[in-house]
Protein backbone atom coordinates (compact mmCIF):
# COMPACT_ATOMS: atom_id res chain seq x y z
CA UNK A 1 0.00 0.00 0.00
CA UNK A 2 1.12 3.56 -0.71
CA UNK A 3 0.66 6.33 1.82
CA UNK A 4 0.63 9.56 -0.11
CA UNK A 5 2.15 12.89 0.92
CA UNK A 6 0.13 15.88 2.08
CA UNK A 7 0.84 17.74 -1.18
CA UNK A 8 -0.28 14.84 -3.41
CA UNK A 9 -3.40 14.35 -1.26
CA UNK A 10 -4.35 18.02 -1.64
CA UNK A 11 -3.72 17.99 -5.40
CA UNK A 12 -5.87 14.87 -5.84
CA UNK A 13 -8.72 16.36 -3.80
CA UNK A 14 -8.47 19.67 -5.70
CA UNK A 15 -8.54 17.97 -9.10
CA UNK A 16 -11.56 15.91 -8.03
CA UNK A 17 -13.36 19.00 -6.74
CA UNK A 18 -12.67 21.34 -9.64
CA UNK A 19 -12.34 19.01 -12.65
CA UNK A 20 -14.25 15.92 -11.51
CA UNK A 21 -11.29 13.72 -12.33
CA UNK A 22 -10.72 10.76 -10.04
CA UNK A 23 -7.97 8.15 -9.73
CA UNK A 24 -9.00 4.90 -11.37
CA UNK A 25 -7.71 1.45 -12.25
CA UNK A 26 -5.65 -0.98 -10.23
CA UNK A 27 -3.46 1.86 -8.91
CA UNK A 28 -6.42 2.75 -6.72
CA UNK A 29 -5.98 -0.54 -4.88
CA UNK A 30 -2.54 0.63 -3.74
CA UNK A 31 -3.65 3.96 -2.26
CA UNK A 32 -4.32 4.27 1.43
CA UNK A 33 -5.73 7.21 3.33
CA UNK A 34 -3.60 8.56 6.19
CA UNK A 35 -5.03 7.46 9.58
CA UNK A 36 -7.95 9.64 10.62
CA UNK A 37 -8.17 11.51 7.28
CA UNK A 38 -11.90 11.16 6.72
CA UNK A 39 -11.93 13.50 3.71
CA UNK A 40 -9.39 11.42 1.82
CA UNK A 41 -11.08 8.20 2.88
CA UNK A 42 -14.30 9.53 1.33
CA UNK A 43 -12.35 10.55 -1.78
CA UNK A 44 -10.92 7.03 -2.13
CA UNK A 45 -14.37 5.50 -1.61
CA UNK A 46 -15.83 7.69 -4.37
CA UNK A 47 -12.90 6.79 -6.64
CA UNK A 48 -13.53 3.09 -6.03
CA UNK A 49 -17.28 3.42 -6.61
CA UNK A 50 -16.71 5.26 -9.89
CA UNK A 51 -14.08 2.76 -10.98
CA UNK A 52 -16.34 -0.18 -10.12
CA UNK A 53 -19.28 1.37 -11.97
CA UNK A 54 -17.15 2.06 -15.03
CA UNK A 55 -15.67 -1.43 -15.03
CA UNK A 56 -19.07 -3.06 -14.60
CA UNK A 57 -20.43 -0.97 -17.47
CA UNK A 58 -17.47 -1.87 -19.68
CA UNK A 59 -17.72 -5.53 -18.72
CA UNK A 60 -21.44 -5.64 -19.49
CA UNK A 61 -20.84 -4.05 -22.90
CA UNK A 62 -18.00 -6.49 -23.61
CA UNK A 63 -20.21 -9.41 -22.55
CA UNK A 64 -23.01 -8.14 -24.79
CA UNK A 65 -20.64 -7.89 -27.72
CA UNK A 66 -19.32 -11.37 -26.91
CA UNK A 67 -22.89 -12.70 -26.86
CA UNK A 68 -23.71 -10.94 -30.14
CA UNK A 69 -20.53 -12.32 -31.69
CA UNK A 70 -21.50 -15.79 -30.55
CA UNK A 71 -25.01 -15.36 -32.00
CA UNK A 72 -23.56 -14.06 -35.25
CA UNK A 73 -21.24 -17.03 -35.40
CA UNK A 74 -24.15 -19.42 -34.85
CA UNK A 75 -26.20 -17.54 -37.48
CA UNK A 76 -23.28 -17.71 -39.91
CA UNK A 77 -22.99 -21.46 -39.32
CA UNK A 78 -26.74 -21.84 -39.85
CA UNK A 79 -26.50 -19.78 -43.05
CA UNK A 80 -23.64 -21.93 -44.22
CA UNK A 81 -25.71 -25.04 -43.51
CA UNK A 82 -28.71 -23.55 -45.33
CA UNK A 83 -26.54 -22.64 -48.31
CA UNK A 84 -25.22 -26.18 -48.42
CA UNK A 85 -28.76 -27.59 -48.14
CA UNK A 86 -29.89 -25.26 -50.94
CA UNK A 87 -27.01 -26.36 -53.11
CA UNK A 88 -27.90 -30.00 -52.50
CA UNK A 89 -31.59 -29.27 -53.24
CA UNK A 90 -30.60 -27.39 -56.39
CA UNK A 91 -28.44 -30.29 -57.56
CA UNK A 92 -31.32 -32.68 -56.82
CA UNK A 93 -33.75 -30.44 -58.73
CA UNK A 94 -31.32 -30.27 -61.63
CA UNK A 95 -31.02 -34.04 -61.60
CA UNK A 96 -34.82 -34.43 -61.40
CA UNK A 97 -35.20 -32.00 -64.31
CA UNK A 98 -32.72 -33.99 -66.42
CA UNK A 99 -34.56 -37.20 -65.50
CA UNK A 100 -37.93 -35.62 -66.39
CA UNK A 101 -36.54 -34.39 -69.71
CA UNK A 102 -35.21 -37.85 -70.45
CA UNK A 103 -38.62 -39.38 -69.62
CA UNK A 104 -40.36 -36.77 -71.79
CA UNK A 105 -38.00 -37.55 -74.69
CA UNK A 106 -38.62 -41.28 -74.21
CA UNK A 107 -42.38 -40.68 -74.15
CA UNK A 108 -42.18 -38.54 -77.30
CA UNK A 109 -40.15 -41.26 -79.01
CA UNK A 110 -42.69 -43.90 -77.93
CA UNK A 111 -45.54 -41.72 -79.19
CA UNK A 112 -43.80 -41.20 -82.51
CA UNK A 113 -43.20 -44.94 -82.83
CA UNK A 114 -46.85 -45.58 -82.00
CA UNK A 115 -47.97 -43.06 -84.61
CA UNK A 116 -45.67 -44.61 -87.20
CA UNK A 117 -46.95 -48.08 -86.31
CA UNK A 118 -50.56 -46.92 -86.70
CA UNK A 119 -49.67 -45.27 -89.97
CA UNK A 120 -48.02 -48.45 -91.25
CA UNK A 121 -50.99 -50.51 -90.17
CA UNK A 122 -53.34 -48.13 -92.00
CA UNK A 123 -51.19 -48.20 -95.10
CA UNK A 124 -51.05 -52.00 -94.85
CA UNK A 125 -54.87 -52.19 -94.62
CA UNK A 126 -55.26 -49.84 -97.61
CA UNK A 127 -52.77 -51.88 -99.61
CA UNK A 128 -54.48 -55.14 -98.71
CA UNK A 129 -57.91 -53.77 -99.71
CA UNK A 130 -56.55 -52.17 -102.89
CA UNK A 131 -54.73 -55.37 -103.88
CA UNK A 132 -57.90 -57.34 -103.09
CA UNK A 133 -59.98 -55.04 -105.28
CA UNK A 134 -57.37 -55.22 -108.08
CA UNK A 135 -57.09 -59.03 -107.91
CA UNK A 136 -60.88 -59.35 -107.57
CA UNK A 137 -61.60 -57.13 -110.56
CA UNK A 138 -58.88 -58.95 -112.55
CA UNK A 139 -60.34 -62.39 -111.72
CA UNK A 140 -63.90 -61.21 -112.39
CA UNK A 141 -63.04 -59.68 -115.79
CA UNK A 142 -60.95 -62.75 -116.73
CA UNK A 143 -63.84 -65.07 -115.79
CA UNK A 144 -66.28 -62.98 -117.87
CA UNK A 145 -63.86 -63.01 -120.81
CA UNK A 146 -63.35 -66.78 -120.46
CA UNK A 147 -67.14 -67.37 -120.27
CA UNK A 148 -67.66 -65.29 -123.41
CA UNK A 149 -65.03 -67.34 -125.28
CA UNK A 150 -66.52 -70.66 -124.07
CA UNK A 151 -70.09 -69.71 -124.90
CA UNK A 152 -69.10 -68.34 -128.34
CA UNK A 153 -70.30 -64.84 -127.62
CA UNK A 154 -68.81 -61.77 -129.28
CA UNK A 155 -65.56 -61.09 -127.44
CA UNK A 156 -64.50 -57.91 -129.22
CA UNK A 157 -65.79 -55.54 -126.55
CA UNK A 158 -65.06 -57.75 -123.53
CA UNK A 159 -61.58 -58.56 -124.94
CA UNK A 160 -60.53 -54.95 -125.30
CA UNK A 161 -62.16 -54.18 -121.99
CA UNK A 162 -60.22 -57.03 -120.33
CA UNK A 163 -56.93 -55.92 -121.86
CA UNK A 164 -57.55 -52.24 -120.90
CA UNK A 165 -58.72 -53.26 -117.46
CA UNK A 166 -55.63 -55.43 -116.95
CA UNK A 167 -53.34 -52.61 -118.11
CA UNK A 168 -55.02 -50.17 -115.76
CA UNK A 169 -54.95 -52.64 -112.87
CA UNK A 170 -51.26 -53.41 -113.35
CA UNK A 171 -50.45 -49.71 -113.62
CA UNK A 172 -52.41 -48.99 -110.41
CA UNK A 173 -50.78 -51.95 -108.65
CA UNK A 174 -47.30 -50.64 -109.48
CA UNK A 175 -48.42 -47.14 -108.51
CA UNK A 176 -49.57 -48.44 -105.08
CA UNK A 177 -46.31 -50.36 -104.58
CA UNK A 178 -44.36 -47.20 -105.53
CA UNK A 179 -46.40 -45.09 -103.09
CA UNK A 180 -45.82 -47.61 -100.29
CA UNK A 181 -42.08 -47.65 -100.94
CA UNK A 182 -42.03 -43.84 -100.98
CA UNK A 183 -43.94 -43.55 -97.70
CA UNK A 184 -41.68 -46.13 -96.05
CA UNK A 185 -38.55 -44.31 -97.25
CA UNK A 186 -39.88 -40.94 -96.02
CA UNK A 187 -40.83 -42.23 -92.55
CA UNK A 188 -37.47 -43.98 -92.11
CA UNK A 189 -35.73 -40.67 -92.81
CA UNK B 1 -4.93 -10.87 -3.66
CA UNK B 2 -2.72 -12.11 -6.50
CA UNK B 3 0.06 -9.64 -7.29
CA UNK B 4 0.65 -10.49 -10.92
CA UNK B 5 -1.64 -12.52 -13.11
CA UNK B 6 -1.24 -13.51 -16.75
CA UNK B 7 -4.02 -14.39 -19.17
CA UNK B 8 -3.18 -16.10 -22.46
CA UNK B 9 -6.23 -16.02 -24.73
CA UNK B 10 -6.69 -15.22 -28.42
CA UNK B 11 -10.05 -13.47 -27.84
CA UNK B 12 -9.32 -9.81 -27.11
CA UNK B 13 -12.87 -9.18 -25.98
CA UNK B 14 -12.44 -11.77 -23.25
CA UNK B 15 -9.34 -9.88 -22.05
CA UNK B 16 -11.62 -6.94 -21.20
CA UNK B 17 -14.19 -9.14 -19.45
CA UNK B 18 -11.51 -11.00 -17.50
CA UNK B 19 -9.62 -7.86 -16.46
CA UNK B 20 -12.81 -6.16 -15.29
CA UNK B 21 -14.06 -9.25 -13.47
CA UNK B 22 -10.69 -9.62 -11.69
CA UNK B 23 -10.72 -5.98 -10.74
CA UNK B 24 -14.30 -6.08 -9.44
CA UNK B 25 -13.47 -9.16 -7.38
CA UNK B 26 -10.23 -7.59 -6.09
CA UNK B 27 -8.52 -10.64 -7.47
CA UNK B 28 -5.27 -9.24 -8.84
CA UNK B 29 -3.21 -6.08 -8.69
CA UNK B 30 -1.68 -6.41 -12.09
CA UNK B 31 -2.98 -8.35 -15.09
CA UNK B 32 -1.06 -8.98 -18.27
CA UNK B 33 -3.22 -10.28 -21.10
CA UNK B 34 -1.51 -11.88 -24.09
CA UNK B 35 -3.20 -13.19 -27.22
CA UNK B 36 -0.57 -15.70 -28.20
CA UNK B 37 1.08 -18.62 -26.44
CA UNK B 38 4.24 -18.00 -28.47
CA UNK B 39 4.54 -14.54 -26.94
CA UNK B 40 4.04 -16.05 -23.47
CA UNK B 41 6.62 -18.71 -24.26
CA UNK B 42 9.21 -16.04 -25.17
CA UNK B 43 8.53 -14.25 -21.89
CA UNK B 44 8.86 -17.40 -19.80
CA UNK B 45 12.07 -18.25 -21.68
CA UNK B 46 13.39 -14.81 -20.77
CA UNK B 47 12.45 -15.24 -17.09
CA UNK B 48 14.02 -18.67 -16.78
CA UNK B 49 16.12 -19.52 -14.80
CA UNK B 50 16.81 -16.06 -13.37
CA UNK B 51 13.89 -13.70 -13.17
CA UNK B 52 16.06 -10.67 -12.30
CA UNK B 53 13.25 -8.10 -12.25
CA UNK B 54 10.75 -10.55 -10.75
CA UNK B 55 8.35 -10.13 -13.64
CA UNK B 56 7.22 -13.71 -13.71
CA UNK B 57 3.47 -13.87 -12.91
CA UNK B 58 2.21 -15.57 -9.78
CA UNK B 59 -0.70 -17.12 -11.58
CA UNK B 60 -1.37 -17.98 -15.25
CA UNK B 61 -4.70 -18.62 -16.98
CA UNK B 62 -4.32 -20.24 -20.42
CA UNK B 63 -7.00 -20.75 -23.03
CA UNK B 64 -7.19 -24.27 -24.48
CA UNK B 65 -7.25 -23.41 -28.17
CA UNK B 66 -5.28 -20.29 -28.98
CA UNK B 67 -5.86 -19.36 -32.61
CA UNK B 68 -2.74 -18.01 -34.30
CA UNK B 69 -0.34 -19.70 -31.89
CA UNK B 70 1.93 -22.64 -32.56
CA UNK B 71 0.97 -24.40 -29.31
CA UNK B 72 -2.29 -24.94 -27.44
CA UNK B 73 -2.92 -24.31 -23.75
CA UNK B 74 -1.95 -27.83 -22.68
CA UNK B 75 1.42 -27.63 -24.42
CA UNK B 76 1.95 -24.18 -22.90
CA UNK B 77 1.33 -25.55 -19.40
CA UNK B 78 3.66 -28.47 -20.07
CA UNK B 79 6.39 -26.07 -21.13
CA UNK B 80 5.93 -23.78 -18.12
CA UNK B 81 5.96 -26.73 -15.73
CA UNK B 82 8.66 -28.84 -17.34
CA UNK B 83 10.91 -26.43 -19.21
CA UNK B 84 10.57 -23.23 -17.20
CA UNK B 85 10.64 -24.44 -13.61
CA UNK B 86 7.01 -24.84 -12.53
CA UNK B 87 7.03 -21.70 -10.42
CA UNK B 88 3.49 -20.42 -10.68
CA UNK B 89 -0.12 -21.42 -10.24
CA UNK B 90 -1.26 -22.40 -13.71
CA UNK B 91 -4.43 -23.76 -15.28
CA UNK B 92 -6.84 -23.65 -18.19
CA UNK B 93 -9.67 -21.22 -18.81
CA UNK B 94 -11.79 -22.49 -21.70
CA UNK B 95 -15.35 -22.89 -22.91
CA UNK B 96 -14.57 -26.54 -23.60
CA UNK B 97 -15.67 -29.23 -21.17
CA UNK B 98 -14.02 -32.08 -23.06
CA UNK B 99 -13.11 -34.71 -20.45
CA UNK B 100 -10.24 -36.02 -22.59
CA UNK B 101 -8.67 -32.55 -22.77
CA UNK B 102 -9.24 -32.01 -19.03
CA UNK B 103 -7.36 -35.25 -18.33
CA UNK B 104 -4.53 -34.17 -20.65
CA UNK B 105 -4.26 -30.83 -18.86
CA UNK B 106 -4.18 -32.59 -15.50
CA UNK B 107 -1.43 -34.89 -16.76
CA UNK B 108 0.86 -31.99 -17.70
CA UNK B 109 0.39 -30.33 -14.31
CA UNK B 110 -2.53 -27.94 -14.72
CA UNK B 111 -3.94 -27.15 -11.26
CA UNK B 112 -7.41 -26.05 -12.33
CA UNK B 113 -9.81 -25.84 -15.27
CA UNK B 114 -12.27 -22.95 -15.37
CA UNK B 115 -15.18 -23.20 -17.77
CA UNK B 116 -15.55 -19.92 -19.62
CA UNK B 117 -19.09 -18.59 -19.93
CA UNK B 118 -21.04 -15.34 -19.79
CA UNK B 119 -21.12 -15.53 -16.02
CA UNK B 120 -17.45 -15.98 -15.18
CA UNK B 121 -17.37 -14.08 -11.86
CA UNK B 122 -18.79 -16.81 -9.55
CA UNK B 123 -16.16 -19.25 -10.84
CA UNK B 124 -13.35 -16.76 -10.32
CA UNK B 125 -14.65 -16.08 -6.83
CA UNK B 126 -14.64 -19.80 -6.06
CA UNK B 127 -11.16 -20.06 -7.54
CA UNK B 128 -9.93 -17.27 -5.28
CA UNK B 129 -11.22 -19.12 -2.23
CA UNK B 130 -9.05 -22.09 -3.24
CA UNK B 131 -6.09 -20.01 -4.43
CA UNK B 132 -3.86 -20.42 -1.36
CA UNK B 133 -4.16 -24.16 -1.70
CA UNK B 134 -2.87 -23.93 -5.26
CA UNK B 135 0.07 -21.76 -4.20
CA UNK B 136 1.26 -24.24 -1.59
CA UNK B 137 0.29 -27.19 -3.84
CA UNK B 138 -2.10 -28.75 -1.32
CA UNK B 139 -5.23 -28.45 -3.41
CA UNK B 140 -6.01 -31.18 -5.91
CA UNK B 141 -6.86 -30.44 -9.53
CA UNK B 142 -10.34 -28.92 -9.77
CA UNK B 143 -12.79 -28.10 -12.54
CA UNK B 144 -14.87 -24.94 -11.96
CA UNK B 145 -18.16 -25.39 -13.79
Amino acid sequence: MIEITEHTRNVLLEVAKKKKIYVEGNFLKLLKAPPGDKEFETYLRICKEKDTANRRKRMDVAKDVQRQNKDLLIAAEENEQLTQDLQVALAEAESAKTEAEKLRDDAMEDLELLQQKTQFELVGTIVRIALGVIVGVGIFTTLMYGLAIITGQDTQIIGSTWSNMFGILLTNAFSIVGTIMGVKYATEK
Amino acid sequence: MINTLMLIDDENLFHLVFEDACSLLDMALSIEALDSSDEADSKFKEWFPDDINQERPECVFVDLNIIGSSMDGIEMIRKVNEDYGNGCVIGIISSSEDEEEIEKAKAVGAQFWIIKSDDIEPRLEEFMEDYDGYVNKTNPFKVYR
